[in-house]
């Protein structure tokens, strides 16, 4: 299930190169050879190798020696400081509990690949390279001087996981012996054909059944992730009720008479360019009050509406209280508060806020104009004659109660002021007074 | 409108204008008349014969077309949507192609309004400026498109296209006020209808507000009574204005408005005839079964909307408004007021069919909790055998044993009702009632959550992909399909991922024998690496197949809720204004007090919506009409309340959303992803503590994992009292609350008790998240690896021994421990926590030497001295 580290022809070679350490074959040869299938995968064999060596007693002397050779001869086309296992090197060869002549081995091997010092020592067998070591050869530089020596350009480490980093080896020995039994004993050793005693076993066996089963992966602590818990089902269930059928409608307009539409259009159309005659207004009256929708499509816009205003008064009240709801009603107010203002204007306000009820805001603004277009007018008979309307005009939305004195008595007080000329404004004066 | 021309007794009109109409008139205006009896009496070959002839005469003419084109679809079998939908759409083109030619078109309200409003200044921001797009082309009667328009409206509706109904019934709501009638009050009420069925409350109530207005019809008594056509006519006027006898006007002004109108000589409504009212009123029709109904009728006679009694059929629009009503309170779950409406209903509906009144009320029941209740009432309420009605009834069956936590026997009834459905389906041919009676879609959403509910990701996922053709824009739905992704991956269902058993597992590979055995320890390499190994291609959901489950889809799905969430969360802090617009354009006068928002007077109260109503209630139980204003204002309320909750909901989805998210993101190893996704979560205000719990932990991994392990564990020291001790994230309530949290008040005695029953039963099916001490010994196993990696070995030790004695069968604690030991030296100990580990399997390392490709697992269990 897990990823093994070596595959089938790894675990074959290595195993027969460590069986091949113990003959007389020069270490030279004995990596040579192993490298001549250049499918290996280099870390995975070394990194193998290395956890192998990390355990003492699993490899014999000359098989350790020929798997240092390994490590350091896979990656000596590169600088030292390169190869991965440069640290594991270096480390053992600094390991005080070592053999002498391990780590004067390594020691050969990590100065080799510096300079064109001679590989002499790699043309022995390893059981050779042990028998003539001789310890007073070799001093053993401490370990600060190696790592300054070899990892000196040690790039930057690439990104890796913190928690891969601090991974132990995942291998954990569990000697199955007797208890009292010295677990190093080599009389546990299985002897071929000799009976197998308790807590025996086969070094050659474990060693490919380790070979067999390395991964790269080594123990790390690990976290507990929680899945989140699925959503509550609250009230996303439905439930059903049957649909209300809508089914669909007969267009009852079809051929239907259009003609007292069309003579009202006709008519409204008159009455924006003059006065109509006393029967026309009553007939456009009547219609419009017969088919309540009618006003909708009398041909009136917001734009048309001063000549309406103008010519027609009546009508236009008529109209503008029928289009109260219309949507557009907005528009028809923006457009009543800021057209020119005149006796009709006037009338038309004066007569819908009776009939309706019109915005605040509008019947403010509206005042307001009101107010300085009798200011602006230069024309003095002109004013009086505005003056004297916009009063009588103030005075019926007072006692109408359509607007409450308050919001504007200060201004119309003003007006009244500067106006008391004239009997209207005084007589508004005096109602405001009243009101106090 | 012919019948309203020869109803008006004031009809001759010799002069003129008739004579320009070639004398043509009166020929064309029999026909016309004839065809409609026709149609109305369903003599639909004959009707086709006579439009046929009015075709001749007047080529080209929109609104015959239109007619040809209804009648020869009713006449085939309403078997081809798609045909009428064409030739409707280019009646309407047509229409608006003459009404521009003829240069009759009366200028819209977009056009002058912008330009108005931009000239005032001051006035026309007070001024309610209404110019919105869609609204305001009005024609001339000849090219009026509403009636084209509200049928292509029909049509979708019944298609379940409410999106699209909605597109075309919005404008025409915005600008009701020209439109006749009859075609109005259809308008409203698909509207309602559409509204209602996407969950809009504010539409809704701003649509019954204006139904109740402007059709509104009195009080009871007053359509039993009989002869009070007058009366009811008056009520068919314009919105806001004088409606004497609905009493919606709220203030005094306003009703002095009112008088004011009436007193004036031209009074605003006008009378209708009391055929066209009564025929208004029959056009209109109860309930689904309508056709049922109708048939059993109208046996004896072929002109059902004629023999209707007026005063029936008045009836019949009061029970409608008020079956709208308490539609609309569910909808809301304002439920209190919902019980009051609904017993109203049955009051209107004694002695006629009041299935739907029933269903309902069983709908209230259920939604109370009063589970058996509510089965009753169903039963009560399907006395017809109607296919549709029936498999309606076993999903709504379904609904009530999900709730009751019996998932199978909800499952046998889901699964009838789908059954049921798909005979429907293979009558031939498809008419369009079978389209919008067809539900098999919303019960196999039921379906998925039922499966998610039994642990079948795969058959629930199959659910979800077919409901995304109208849920595709609900966040829950998609939050369903990453829950499948992640159960199916979590049970190993998916390709490259592993059951739980093998995920938890501690694989120890024995090795060699006697003093050279060994044992090599493999755990969490499925985490690392195969999941994603799944092509990156595969998550997407289209075609026939079933979706492909995976980790990938699970992020896909996330970020379609997140988006749609944020999407809806934008509109509705937009989408107010314009909602509530026509309401407030209908009452220009009261302006200013309606827009100090009802929302914000109430929205915190939400008891006060009860205590209002306790007024309302007279002696007898029933309900009194609520006085002016107040019926406008409970309806607000119960928008602002549901807005409230809906907000909440939303607020819960995100935290979901954003755990998930994290936790998938981890998953798929990008720690970077998943950080953000966490910190997200945690931003949330309100967020409940055990997401916030969830928020640190994922946090904390994600900064573990980018070699952050100092912030790592400030994330999870937030739960250290001391220096070494870890308090519970959460509480037990913290769970039950969450899991059973119902936002809505159970006040009422029986649904309080049920309430209280549920959650002991609903938390021990549904709560399937860790126990808060659980929890605590997840943050003590966390804690542990966030000392291990830093080095504080001591700490660690001490962390994951307690993490140990919370969560003894936590793999991961026991593997921290094991490497907490190792590091300490301690391999005997290490050894022996190995050996009492729960999830360990020893397996013998010979076996796979043999085979090592292929290696079989006869797990031999080692006995631990």
């Amino acid at each position: 299930m897990g990823k093994k580290m070596l595959n089938l022809e790894e675990q074959c070679k290595i195993v027969n190169l460590l069986k091949s350490s113990s003959e007389q074959k020069s270490i030279e040869e004995t990596v040579t050879d192993f490298f001549t299938n250049s499918k290996l995968r280099h870390f995975n064999v070394c990194y193998s190798l290395s956890l192998l060596l990390q355990d003492k007693m699993m490899l014999s002397s000359t098989e350790r020696l020929v798997a240092f050779a390994i490590l350091h001869r896979s990656y000596s086309s590169q600088k030292s400081a390169a190869n991965p296992f440069i640290s594991f090197l270096v480390n053992a060869a600094c390991d005080d509990g070592a053999e002498k002549y391990e780590r004067a081995f390594i020691l050969q091997l990590l100065s080799s690949s510096n300079s064109n010092s001679s590989k002499e020592f790699l043309k022995q067998s390893a059981s050779d390279y042990i028998k003539n070591f001789d310890p007073s050869s070799q001093n053993f530089p401490q370990r600060e001087q190696l790592q300054k020596q070899y990892f000196e350009k040690v790039h930057p480490e690439p990104y890796s996981c913190l928690l891969q980093n601090t991974a132990v080896k995942n291998l954990l020995a569990d000697p199955d012996v007797p208890c009292g039994c010295d677990a190093n004993s080599a009389e546990l050793d299985s002897q071929p054909g000799a009976k197998s005693k308790l807590g025996s076993g086969d070094r050659d066996e474990a060693l490919s059944g380790l070979i067999a089963n390395l991964s790269l992966e080594g123990l790390i602590p690990h976290w507990i992730r929680p899945v989140p818990p699925r959503f509550p089902v609250d009230e996303e269930l439905v439930w059903l009720n049957p649909d209300n059928s809508h089914e669909l409608q007969w267009d009852q307009g079809m051929c239907a008479d259009t003609s007292r539409g069309a003579a009202v259009r006709d008519l409204i159309a008159k009455a924006l360019k003059g006065a109509l005659a006393p029967n026309q207004q009553e007939q456009v009256l009547v219609e419009l009050a017969n088919d309540p929708k009618l006003v909708y499509h009398c041909g009136l816009t917001p734009r048309k509406l001063p000549e309406l205003v103008e010519n027609n008064p009546l009508i236009a009240v008529e109209v503008l209280t029928k289009l109260i709801n219309s949507p557009e009603i907005a528009d028809y107010f923006t457009v009543l508060v800021n057209m020119d203002m005149s006796l009709h204007s006037m009338e038309v306000v004066n007569r819908l806020t009776t009939a309706v009820e019109l915005p605040k805001e509008f019947v403010r603004m509206y005042i307001t104009n009101c107010i300085s277009s009798c200011e602006n007018i230069k024309d003095k008979y002109m004013q009086n004659r505005l003056v004297r309307l916009v009063c009588v005009f103030l005075q019926s939305l007072i006692r109408n109660r359509i607007i409450d004195v308050k919001d504007l008595f200060i201004e119309v007080q003003a007006f009244c002021i500067e106006f008391s000329r004239i009997r209207e404004a005084a007589g508004l004066f005096r109602l405001l007074k009243t009101l106090e | 409108m012919d019948s309203r021309d020869s109803s008006s007794p004031s009809a001759p009109n010799p002069d003129g204008s008739a004579d320009d109409n070639e004398g043509g008139l009166p020929v064309t205006a029999a026909l016309a008349k004839e065809a409609a009896l026709h149609f109305q009496s369903r003599k639909f070959a004959e009707c086709i014969d006579v439009l046929n002839q009015l075709k001749v005469k007047k080529e080209d003419d929109p609104k015959v077309l239109h007619n040809i084109a209804i009648v020869e679809y009713v006449r085939d079998g309403c078997s081809d949507p798609k045909k009428l939908l064409e030739a409707l759409n280019n009646v309407k083109k047509r229409c608006e192609e003459l009404a521009h030619a003829s240069g009759e078109q009366v200028e819209s309200g977009s056009s002058s309004g912008n330009k108005f409003t931009l000239d005032s200044k001051g006035s026309g921001t007070t001024i309610q400026q209404f110019s919105s797009d869609s609204a305001g082309i009005v024609y001339k009667h000849e090219f009026d498109t509403s009636v084209a328009a509200l049928n292509i409206a029909v049509i979708w509706f019944h298609l379940h296209e409410h999106s699209k109904a909605l597109s075309i019934l919005e404008p025409l709501y915005q600008n009701i006020e020209p439109i006749d009638e009859t075609t109005a009050l259809h308008i409203c009420l698909l509207l309602l209808d559409v509204v209602l069925a996407c969950h809009d409350a504010s539409k809704s109530a701003d649509v019954l507000n204006y139904l109740e207005k402007a059709f509104g019809i009195g009080n009871v008594s007053q359509g039993e009574n009989g002869n009070t056509g007058t009366q009811q006519s008056t009520n068919l006027v314009g919105k806001s204005s004088s409606v004497p006898s609905s009493t919606f006007v709220s203030d005094a002004s306003s009703s002095d408005l009112a008088a004011s109108v009436n007193a004036s000589e031209n009074p605003l409504s006008r009378d209708l005839s009391e055929d066209r009212l009564n025929e208004m009123f029959s056009t209109l029709d109860i309930g689904g079964q309508n056709l049922a109904r109708s048939a059993g009728i109208t046996s004896a006679n072929d002109h059902p909307r004629i023999t209707v009694d007026r005063s029936i059929s008045g009836v019949d629009l009061k029970l409608k408004l008020q079956l709208y009503k308490v539609r609309f309170l569910l909808l809301t779950r304002n439920l209190k007021l919902a019980k009051r409406e609904v017993k109203h209903a049955m009051n209107i509906a004694r002695g006629r069919d009041s299935s739907m009144a029933l269903l309902l009320k069983a709908q209230l029941e259920y939604t109370h909790g009063n589970h058996r209740k509510a089965i009753k009432l169903l039963m009560a309420s399907s006395t017809r055998t109607d296919a549709a009605i029936s498999s309606m009834f076993n999903n709504n069956l379904g609904c009530i044993y999900y709730k009751l936590g019996k998932y199978h026997t909800s499952a046998v009834f889901f699964s009838k009702a789908l059954g049921i459905c798909s005979s429907l389906q293979k009558e031939k041919p498809l008419k369009l009632l079978t389209f919008s009676q067809d539900k098999s879609l919303l019960i196999t959403y039921n379906c998925g959550l039922q499966y998610l509910a039994c642990g079948k990701p795969i058959l629930a996922a199959r659910c979800f992909q077919k409901a995304c053709l109208i849920f595709y824009k609900r966040p829950l739905l998609w939050l369903r399909l990453a829950e499948c992704c992640l159960m199916a991956v979590e049970k190993g269902l998916v390709k490259g991922s592993q059951t739980p058993s093998d995920r938890s597992e501690i694989r120890v590979n024995v090795i060699g024998k006697g003093r050279w055995r060994k044992l090599l320890i493999e755990y969490g390499i499925s985490r690392n690496g195969h999941v994603d190994s799944i092509e990156k291609n595969d998550w997407a959901l289209g075609g026939h197949g079933q979706p492909k489950l995976s980790l990938p889809l699970a992020r896909q799905c996330l970020y379609n809720a997140l988006h749609l969430l944020n999407c809806s969360e934008w509109s509705n802090s937009k989408s107010v204004l314009p909602s509530n617009s026509s309401l407030e354009e209908s009452e220009p006068s009261d302006g200013s007090s309606y827009k100090n928002p009802i929302h914000k007077k109430l929205s915190g109260s939400n008891s006060m919506a009860p205590t209002m109503l306790v007024g309302l209630v007279n002696s007898n139980g029933d309900l009194k009409e609520p006085k002016g204003g107040a019926n406008q204002e409970i309806v607000q309320n119960s928008v602002s309340y549901y807005e409230d909750i809906r907000g909440r909901e939303n607020q819960m989805i995100k935290q979901a959303l954003f755990a998930n998210l994290a936790y998938v993101e981890l998953e798929l190893h990008n720690p970077l992803k998943a950080l953000s996704a966490a910190l997200s979560l945690l931003e949330l205000p309100g967020c409940s503590r055990i997401y916030i719990f969830l928020g640190h932990v994922y946090a904390a991994e994600a900064l573990c994992l980018l070699n952050k392990p100092k912030e790592a564990a400030e994330h999870l020291a937030i739960y250290l009292s001391g220096d070494n001790n870890v308090e519970s994230p959460f509480r037990q309530e913290d769970c039950e609350q969450w899991q059973v949290e119902k936002p809505v008040d159970c006040e009422e005695p029986n649904g309080g008790a049920a309430a209280a029953k549920n959650p002991s039963h609903e938390s021990l099916r549904e709560c399937m998240f860790l126990k808060p001490e659980e929890a605590r010994g997840t943050l003590y196993a966390n804690l542990a690896a966030v000392c291990a990696i830093q080095g504080e070995l001591e700490r660690a030790h001490h962390f994951v021994t307690q993490a140990l004695s919370l969560v003894p069968n936590s793999s991961e604690a026991g593997m921290t421990a094991i490497y907490v030991d190792l590091m300490l030296d301690k391999s005997e100990a290490a050894l022996s926590k190995l050996k009492h580990c729960r999830n360990v399997r020893f397996v013998p390392s010979s076996l796979q030497l043999i085979n090592p490709a292929n290696c079989c697992e006869g797990g031999l269990e080692l006995d631990p001295e």
